[in-house]
């Protein structure tokens, strides 16, 4: 319970239910039926963190480890039993929304969350509510592409959860209850929260939306004790100009008019202000350098590029700093000066990958929207190779017009935020694809005062078939070792484990598993709402579990739902 | 006590609770939405089909749109005056206000299975829930636009496209990228959810 409400109750009784402000969502008469019981977990150490990549029961960063390989490395659930993977228990949620969140489990409990800022507990072996965190939603919120949460993080006792109106929160892990409440940034002007937080040596790190509004981005790191900000990284420097390069990272001409841009820069000077690069997803973190790795998002406006000349320092970026200061050490712009939104969301992960001469190094790997998978030298971010297509690419880089320009892939991707997994032992990467013939607009508009920005639309051309696509890539030739073509654009993650399986799924309902060497279908469930989610995994009473929200998705609108379904053997 | 509920309507927080404790304050609110009632309707129904339905809208919208009357970044002849005086915190309460009343039945009709068609396929195009999500009932700043006046929301799209309403220019690219038919059809669709 926060301030507000604590005020409330003594105040004025019931009449604060009457008053509370309205969300679509908004859950009225919420836990009657369910009193809040206490989660009992042990506190979560650092050290268990540092080693979660070797965790057979637990579940405990949004993408598995600091690394964000999503391998989960248990395996009893494997490849000759995974056909008899059944329902273990169904939680439904009271938010019926797009669901985002990647479920984390801490000794039996687990944590997930929903739109609008919610967050369950739950018993991760009956699937029995433990306790429900419900925000009270400030009445200003600006955010695109859905009110979307991908979930929480947990250190110590505390819960890390960012929220919509662009809050950073501590709730006490067994009550939910509020232990710290800090502002991030002003929702009026553009900023909100989507993203799960990243904990680590006391060190909230938290990136913000707001690319399509004009903000100026950032990367955060509060203090996990008192929630006090530790440093601040603008993902947009004070000379946003770079290099002035023709081409993205894979050689091709972007068709920018240099000589233009100069005039322009002189003329109104460097626009970093409001040049966006949001992050939206997390970082990873190098506990053996003290380094992470995040991707900054589009510049503001997506489509326009007249009121910002130069390559958009950070924008379309992958990013690494020092975990302890937030310097910057180094970074790698995929596409400078980007009008098309093909801009870099998927979080980045650090495996250890083959250089161009065949020598093995620490690398970090990246999907684009673009449909490749980036291939960098985790020393200095450099790029070592990119991988085949993913998608179908047609006339890239065509400039978007006023009548409107026939590109792929659409704005969406390639690959949108939905996380990639890694399986370190077959060198392959896995990505899940959309695929959205679209035309690509432009309008011109000055900064409008934290209103929608997006210098243009992009829109899905009618009649033009979509599809989506799940793809291994080995990233250490750049080749498609196997890809599964699926009826419709996917968005959400996917999880690999060491049972030889990966999980993913549909907007159309349908989860499944399939052999992660040759991507033959094993086994699959039909849950009725859209699939758009990151599964995860865990054990708990010595049986290994399954994961995964059922709640659609906004962005491509896929059918909402509100179950978390756990699936098991028997 | 009197300086804590002041900065608790600041926060915009507790509007409803406070008719009943505090009726000298609530009454300045009341006051202010008064004359509101001449055109948007006693009942919630406006008194004519161009203005809009404003009961049970999001309130994080109702208080941007009187922020940007005010500012002048939203032009209109009838609503610039009347919010002039308004400051940020009765801009904030007046749209808690409106929010909590229940969105009147203008009783529009259900749009033909054609025109129903022709709406979903440039919704389709333009992905308009993925920000007025699914059942077009908006959140925080973005509007409700399900059983909004047909009239108003045809007038308020062709303005968007000219820019004479230009508080929006992401709402104005979309509008621009869809055509005029596309836009009738999608009036009359969302008039008649
Ligand atoms: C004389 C008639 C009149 C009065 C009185 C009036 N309005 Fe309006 N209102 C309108 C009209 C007409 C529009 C549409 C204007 C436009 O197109 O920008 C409008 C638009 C609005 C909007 C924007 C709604 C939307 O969907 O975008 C809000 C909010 C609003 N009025 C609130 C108020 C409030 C609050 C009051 C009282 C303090 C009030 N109005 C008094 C006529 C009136
Ligand atoms: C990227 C987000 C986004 C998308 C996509 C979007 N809208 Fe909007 N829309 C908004 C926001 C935000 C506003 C509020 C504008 C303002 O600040 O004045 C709005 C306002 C409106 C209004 C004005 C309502 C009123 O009461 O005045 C209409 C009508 C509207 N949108 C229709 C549509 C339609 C139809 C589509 C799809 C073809 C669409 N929108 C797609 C975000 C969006």
């Amino acid at each position: 319970m926060d301030r507000y409400s604590i005020a409330c109750a003594t105040l004025f009784g019931l009449g604060c239910t009457l008053a509370a402000s309205s969300h679509a969502q908004e859950v009225v008469n919420p836990d009657q039926w369910s009193p809040p019981r206490e989660a009992k977990i042990s506190p979560v150490t650092q050290d268990q963190l540092n080693t979660a990549d070797k965790n057979t029961t637990n579940f405990l960063l949004t993408n598995g480890n600091y690394a964000q390989t999503r391998f989960y490395p248990a395996k009893q659930i494997n490849r000759d039993n995974v056909k008899n993977l059944h329902v273990a228990w169904i939680f439904q949620t009271q938010v019926k929304e797009s669901l985002e969140t990647s479920p984390i489990v801490v000794d039996g409990v687990m944590y997930v969350t929903t739109s609008f800022s919610h967050v369950y507990a739950i018993d991760a072996k009956t699937g029995e509510q433990l306790w429900h965190y419900s925000h009270k939603m400030g009445p200003v919120t600006t955010y695109c592409c859905g009110p979307n949460n991908r979930g929480v993080q947990v250190l110590g006792d505390k819960v890390y959860l960012a929220t919509l109106d662009a809050k950073l929160l501590a709730l006490n892990a067994k009550t939910g209850d509020v232990v710290w409440n800090t502002d991030i940034a002003d929702p009026e002007l553009g900023y909100s929260e989507t993203m799960a937080p990243t904990v680590v040596k006391d060190k909230v790190l938290i990136g913000t939306n707001g690319g399509e509004y004009g903000i100026r981005g950032f990367v955060r790191a509060y203090d996990a004790k008192t929630g006090k900000l530790v440093w601040n990284f603008d993902t947009i420097p004070e000379n946003t100009v770079g290099v002035w390069a023709t081409k993205d990272a894979t050689g091709r001409d972007m068709h920018r008019d240099i000589q233009a841009e100069k005039d322009q820069l002189a003329k109104i000077g460097d626009p970093y202000k409001r040049l966006g690069g949001g992050v939206w997803q997390n970082p990873a973190v190098d506990l053996a350098t003290n380094r992470i790795y995040f991707v900054v998002g589009n510049p503001s406006p997506d489509l326009d590029g007249a009121p910002r000349p130069g390559d958009n320092l950070y924008t379309d970026s992958l990013v690494s700093l020092d975990l302890d200061t937030g310097k910057f050490v180094c970074h790698f712009q995929y596409i400078a000066h980007d009008v098309w939104d093909l801009d870099a969301a998927s979080p980045p992960v650090l495996v250890d990958v083959k250089d161009k001469s065949g020598k093995t190094i620490p690398g970090v790997i990246h999907a684009g929207k673009t449909g490749h998978i980036y291939v960098h030298d985790r020393k200095d971010c450099s790029l070592i190779r990119f991988s085949e297509a993913m998608v179908p690419q047609e006339n890239m880089w065509t400039l978007p017009t006023k009548e409107g320009a026939r590109m792929l892939p659409g704005a969406n991707g390639g690959v949108e935020w939905s996380p990639i997994a890694t399986d370190p032992g077959q060198d392959l990467a896995y990505a899940i694809n959309l695929h959205q013939p679209m035309h690509y607009r432009v309008e011109n508009s000055p900064y409008p005062n934290g209103k929608l920005w997006l210098g243009g639309a992009f829109t899905a051309i009618p009649g033009e078939k979509q599809s989506g696509n799940i793809t291994a890539v080995n990233y250490n030739t750049g080749k498609i070792k196997w890809q599964v073509k699926t009826p419709e654009p996917m968005i959400g993650g996917i999880l690999a484990t060491a049972g030889g399986l990966v999980f993913a799924g549909e907007g159309n309902g349908k989860f499944a598993a399939y052999n992660s060497s040759t991507g033959k279908e094993l086994w699959s469930f039909r849950a009725g709402a859209g699939v758009n989610a990151p599964p995860s995994s865990y054990m708990v009473g010595g049986k290994q579990y399954i994961v995964v929200g059922a709640g659609g998705n906004t962005q491509v609108n896929f059918r909402r739902g509100n179950n978390i379904i756990a699936f098991t053997l028997d | 006590m009197v300086r804590n509920l002041i900065s608790m309507i600041s926060r915009g927080i507790i509007f409803g609770a406070l008719l009943s404790v505090a009726p000298a304050l609530a009454q300045s609110i009341a006051e202010k939405v008064e004359v509101c009632a001449g055109c948007h309707g006693q009942d919630g129904k406006p008194k004519d089909k161009t203005i809009p339905v404003i009961w049970g809208q999001q309130a994080g919208y109702i208080y941007i749109q009187l922020r940007d009357y005010k500012r002048g970044d939203r032009k209109n002849e009838t609503m610039q005056p009347i919010v002039s005086s308004f400051e940020k915190d009765d801009m904030r309460a007046i749209a808690e206000y409106f929010a909590k009343k229940p969105w009147p039945n203008l009783g529009q009709p259900r749009s033909p299975k054609h025109v129903a068609q022709r709406a979903l396929s440039a919704e389709h195009s333009v992905g308009c829930t993925g920000c007025h999500l699914e059942q077009f009932q908006g959140d925080g700043t973005t509007p409700r636009l399900a059983g909004q006046s047909q009239e108003y929301l045809a007038k308020t799209i062709a303005d968007f496209r000219t820019r004479a309403r230009g508080n929006n220019p992401g709402m104005t690219d979309l509008m621009r990228a869809t055509s005029p038919d596309d836009l009738a059809a999608l009036a009359e669709y969302l008039a008649g959810l």
